[in-house]
């Protein structure tokens, strides 16, 4: 038998109970009266004295949302009795596990196709310095990997400029990917996604010591000095070739293969016939002495 | 006669010592509520009641019950320290951990796509639908995937609804 009260309707909980529901019924504003099983899964858990109990704490706008949280655990262990909310606990944890794995995982991915990327830039670069081994003049200025950076020479490398040759569609690093970068750097700065590139690349210049020498005489308004040692490193055998005593018959006949010398050339096969004759008949001279001495 | 079982019979447990009654053998809180953990039982009785917490266990099968009264101690021991949200605040936390790494695995996978549709334009045969089924496989939504949990709480942004899909009726039954 339901008490009506002057405003309206009893609310669950004083239905419930089958009592009066007085205007001063602190539960009345959490429990309409069309929703009886709120109350009844909230009562089963909590009962009305410790609800009561844990509303007199609180404050009059914490309140509301206190009960918010209330009714969803009461529905919770009403949903899994043994459990109650260690369910939806347990779901959110494996979830975001599998997240982070997931992520992970592609991450991976994205560094292997950056790093596919960056080598499809490197391989113009090997074709100048194979241009550049053979003796070839190297190209003007309008070669798109001349570039110059004037405050880390050292740094020096073909892949800091890729930013500038990257075309419009592979780049990623400012084009509208703030929200990733922020949201996955921590709010750092789109900058760090360009210095990661520059670590990458900088780590590959220090493993293949030969593009960076070769690709250093680019460097000609910075710093002559190294561009010079470079230079000569890199041309070992016009410039040091009195100093290269390994090779083979004398010096003469190796200064004899510059194109620049060509007297030296004819010298130098006239040498070489002589010396050829003098060799075979030191063989022939051997080998008569061989015999003599085997039929001894 | 005095009775020598005295002796022999074991301790009462945290829930009869703090309630003052006689534990008896058959005590439904003894084999949960040690007598070395006093605190949990306080616990307990302080947010849900004894009673409220009997009459959960005597519905719930037995070898279920220890995991039964581990879970409401947990809960107990997060309202005290959080009047207002107790465990649920733990819930937003997680849930709304779930919302930021979706978002970015979902910024990652358009990265992903576009580093793949590079290197399949760079192909000599690129074909059109392989992008699509790339899509497919990586750019679908990591929530559609795995979906959200049982039921959602967002105190923060949303008022509380009556309509919200753990209220109309759970249909998954409870994994025990």
């Amino acid at each position: 038998m339901t008490i009506k009260s002057g405003t309206g309707q009893a609310c669950a909980a004083c239905k419930y109970q089958r009592r009066r529901c007085t205007p001063e019924c602190l539960l009345a504003p959490f429990f309409p009266a069309d929703q009886p099983k709120m109350f009844q899964n909230v009562h089963k858990l909590f009962g009305v004295k410790h609800i009561q109990n844990l509303l007199k704490e609180l404050d009059p706008d914490q309140k509301a949302m206190a009960m918010k949280s209330i009714k969803f655990h009461a529905a919770m262990r009403d949903k899994y009795p043994v459990y109650g909310c260690l369910v939806e606990i347990q779901q959110l944890t494996y979830q975001i596990q599998l997240a982070e794995e997931e992520l992970q995982a592609v991450l991976q991915q994205l560094a292997y196709y950056r790093q596919q990327n960056q080598q499809q830039e490197m391989s113009p670069t090997n074709d100048y310095l194979s241009q550049l081994q053979l003796g070839m003049e190297p190209p003007g200025n309008n070669n798109p990997v001349s570039f110059v950076h004037p405050d880390n020479p050292t740094q020096y490398n073909a892949v800091t400029a890729l930013p500038i040759n990257v075309p419009p569609h592979a780049s990623y690093s400012n084009n509208g990917d703030v929200d990733y970068n922020t949201n996955y750097l921590d709010s750092k700065e789109n900058n760090v996604v360009d210095s990661l590139w520059i670590q990458q690349a900088y780590s590959y210049s220090n493993n293949d010591n030969n593009n960076s020498m070769v690709m250093q005489p680019q460097l000609t308004t910075s710093n002559p000095e190294e561009t010079n040692q470079d230079y000569n490193e890199m041309h070992p055998f016009f410039d040091n070739i009195d100093d290269r005593q390994s090779f083979i018959g004398s010096k003469e006949v190796y200064e004899s293969s510059l194109e620049s010398s060509q007297k030296d050339s004819r010298q130098a096969v006239e040498q070489m016939a002589e010396n050829e004759l003098k060799s075979a008949a030191a063989c022939f001279s051997l080998t008569q002495n061989q015999i003599e001495g085997c039929s001894i | 006669m005095a009775s020598s079982s005295s002796t022999y019979s074991n301790p009462p447990c945290a829930a009869c010592k703090f309630l003052r009654r006689k534990c008896v053998p058959n005590c439904i809180f003894s084999p949960y509520f040690p007598p070395e953990e006093p605190t949990k039982f306080i616990n307990v009785h302080k947010i849900f009641g004894a009673s409220n917490v009997s009459k959960l266990l005597q519905e719930i099968l037995p070898h279920q019950r220890e995991d039964a009264v581990n879970s409401l101690a947990y809960e107990a021991e997060a309202r005290l320290k959080d009047p207002v949200y107790g465990c649920v605040g733990a819930i937003s936390v997680l849930q709304r951990q779930v919302l930021l790494l979706q978002k970015e695995l979902d910024a990652t996978n358009a990265d992903l796509m576009r580093y793949t549709n590079v290197n399949i334009d760079q192909m000599p045969n690129k074909n059109s639908y392989s992008s699509a089924a790339i899509l497919n496989q990586n750019g679908e939504c990591f929530g559609k995937r795995v979906g959200y949990g049982s039921g959602s709480f967002d105190p923060v942004s949303l008022p509380y609804n009556s309509s919200t899909s753990w209220y109309n009726g759970p249909n998954s039954e409870e994994n025990s």
